[in-house]
């Protein structure tokens, strides 16, 4: 846990001390580019807060088009030397749980100044050599003497007034010296000062959702924070931030989600026991259900998220499984036959091709004989981890597969379309055995899919739809249409929808639930109509 | 299975600080069952009358809502003769953010701005677009019926 090369806090059981640590705990609080304690704080996609106007001045993002919101177009360089990504604006919001602990702490620190005035302190700063690799020696007494002062209070409260003064690199350490001869007197007001910062800021460390001190905390876009297993739990059933049920454009696992340093560390030196025992009972739970085979798998065909499969359920064994589903969660894995027998990575030549769509059932009519016919929708993709039988249908531990992140997507297309754009007087037709799909009779003015922005991209399919429908294709039939809906216009639904009515074999568009961005799956989109557009003549 | 800490901390809250015109007492058998009361507000044709309706909090609860229904009889456009509530926070609109007590409010104030034309029990909803003032007598009359203690 560092900040700009800087240890912030401890971690583990034992939390700072309000005397001996006030150096380290004024640090907590201290903005790591102007050393000053945080004023209106941002945490930034990479896990760091900085003050709001400590952010450079955003500039346009380029050669990106989606998502392509208005919040996305611009960005701002991470000031943190650790980081230094660009990050949209979207994503730069004011943190709401620290710009209040912020408000608290000021408070607390104005009343406590009242009664100071009897202990006057020297603050020296103690400036480390400014290069991290010689952090190990800077620690020894290879320090300059910075800046001194003398403040009034106990260390804590004199070191705070230096930093708000900005008279305390966020780096340097410092030497105290009391000026009076009642050094119990500074012990007390320390001890009372981080007492009461602790209680008042307790409940805003508290997770809104299930009233414990925060484990592993993450921000949302928004400027929200929650416990990382709260927030997951939360995207199961909605993509709306629960504070201000603003859309939160996140995979539902979180796992590339960085963690809210500040807040962390805030609670592992505030509160240590608090989330050391949290963190234990949990580990507990979650252990408890690891290796476990609880998704039932129905091998049958090939389904896709949001989009609806239809099941005629008649076999006993499926059967069971079904209304077994229906008496919980109503939900079970589908998976698509191996026809080709190809192998199926760690879990070897299998009856099942390891890609498959969790199903929901929505609707369930059970016929006098026992059979059902039932209505799903695709709910997420998944891969199978391991399987194992349980009254004759497969049951699996199975792994979310999701899509990167919005950052992570619109860096693949910048990186993409700049290769393809460069260099500038490069000839427009490109090397026919580039384009992978270009076999036949390739259109030589066809731009590589490569060199199309994923809005162009989905442009295209969305043009080939209009026009199969001017042809009146049968498998764009009024009938098809009233059981998937309208292509839909989000393009990361959209290539779901295109392979559920598409006539191609099922090998093809199984590569679409392998797919890890937008981009991916419009570019195999788009690859399957240049091979029909070839076809016809 | 043991009562998630969030479940204890509301209830302890509702407990210490209880809110003006609404009480919400768990059962002791089963503690996600909470027997409640909600005071008609003022300037509305509820005035006077005290409401009982039963909460529950299920599984998975915060991740979806608690189950609320009156079981007070009430003449009003969103709550129909079962005592089911037409309320979106109830429904689409939950956040786990949300808690029994915000919750209980909302009902409150359900009470206090009927929203016919967004009806649950349509024959109310009709009469009171139809002739409002008439509903409010009704909706008087069955505060004054059922829901005095």
């Amino acid at each position: 846990m560092s900040d700009n090369g800087v240890v912030l806090g401890l971690e583990g059981r034992v939390g700072l001390s309000a005397h001996e640590d006030a150096r380290a705990l004024v640090r907590l609080i201290q903005c790591s580019q102007c050393s000053r304690p945080l004023r209106t704080p941002v945490t930034l996609p990479c896990g760091h807060s900085v003050c709001r106007d400590c952010l450079p001045q955003p500039h346009q993002r380029e050669n990106i088009s989606y998502p392509d919101t208005p919040d996305r177009q611009t960005g701002v360089r991470c000031p943190v030397r650790l980081c230094e990504q660009e990050h949209p604006v979207g994503e730069v919001n004011v943190d709401v749980t620290l710009a209040k602990i912020m408000e608290l702490v000021c408070t607390m620190v104005d009343k406590a100044r009242t009664n100071a005035e009897l202990c006057p302190t020297l603050v020296t700063e103690l400036l480390a050599k400014d290069d991290l690799l010689s952090e190990k020696e800077s620690e020894t007494e290879k320090m300059d003497e910075g800046r001194s002062n003398t403040f009034y209070g106990g260390r804590l409260l004199s070191t705070f007034t230096m930093a708000e003064l900005g008279e305390l690199d966020f780096r340097a350490d410092v030497r105290y010296e009391s000026l009076s001869d009642n050094e119990d007197q500074y012990r007390q007001l320390d001890l009372e000062l981080l007492e009461e910062i602790r209680e008042t800021t307790q409940k805003e460390l508290d997770c809104q959702i299930c009233y414990n001190a925060m484990l592993d905390p993450v921000t949302t876009s928004c400027g929200h924070t929650f416990c990382r297993r709260c927030l997951t739990r939360v995207l199961d059933h909605s993509s709306y931030c629960p504070a201000c049920r603003r859309s939160l454009p996140i995979p539902p696992s979180l796992s590339q989600q960085q963690s809210n340093e500040r807040i962390k560390s805030l609670l592992n030196n505030l509160c240590p026991e608090t989330i050391a025992a949290r963190a234990e009972a949990v580990a507990l739970e979650e252990s408890s259900g690891i290796g476990e085979l609880n998704v039932s798998l129905f091998v049958c065909t090939l389904s896709f998220p949001q989009m609806p499969t239809f099941l005629h359920i008649f076999e006993p064994r499926y059967r069971l499984m079904i209304r077994r589903a229906a008496e919980s969660n109503r939900q079970f894995g589908m998976l698509m036959y191996n026809r080709s027998r190809t192998s199926q990575g760690d879990l070897g030549v299998t009856d099942y091709c390891m890609y498959g769509t969790m199903l929901h059932i929505q609707h369930l009519q059970m016929l006098p004989d026992g059979r059902s016919i039932i209505e799903t929708r695709g709910l997420h993709r998944f891969k199978v981890l391991e399987t194992g039988m349980r009254d004759g249908y497969i049951v699996g531990r199975i792994e979310r597969v999701e899509d990167v992140s919005l950052a992570e997507e619109e860096r693949l297309e910048a990186e993409e379309i700049r290769v393809h754009t460069q260099p500038p007087d490069s000839p427009m037709e490109p090397e026919s055995n580039e384009s992978s799909n270009g076999n036949g009779r390739s259109n030589n003015n066809r731009p590589d899919v490569d060199s199309l922005t994923t809005r162009q991209l989905l442009e295209r399919a969305m043009d080939f739809i209009v026009e199969m429908r001017g042809n009146s294709a049968p498998w764009l039939h009024q009938r098809i249409l009233d059981a998937y809906g309208e292509p839909p216009t989000d393009p990361a639904n959209f290539p779901y929808w295109f392979a559920s009515v598409l006539p191609i074999a099922d090998e093809q568009k199984y590569l679409l639930l392998t797919t890890t961005s937008v981009r991916q799956r419009l570019k195999i989109v788009v690859g399957w109509i240049r091979r029909l557009e070839d076809q016809r003549w | 299975m043991a009562l998630p800490k969030r479940i204890i901390k509301e209830t302890e809250r509702l407990m210490a600080e209880p809110v003006p015109g609404i009480t919400a007492v768990p059962h002791e058998e089963n503690l996600r069952y909470f027997d409640v009361t909600v005071d008609g507000p003022s300037q509305s044709p509820y005035e006077g009358g005290t409401f009982k309706l039963e909460l529950f909090l299920p599984d998975d609860y915060p991740m979806t809502p608690p189950k609320v229904r009156f079981l007070t009889k009430i003449y009003h456009p969103n709550i129909d003769r079962l005592g089911r509530i037409c309320l979106d926070v109830l429904k689409s609109n939950w956040s786990p953010a949300l808690q029994i007590r915000t919750i209980l409010l909302s009902i409150q104030a359900l009470l206090g701005a009927p929203n016919p034309d967004d009806p649950l029990a349509n024959d109310v909803a009709q009469r009171w677009k139809e002739d409002q003032n008439a509903a409010i007598q009704t909706a008087r009359e069955w505060t004054a019926q059922y829901a005095k203690v």
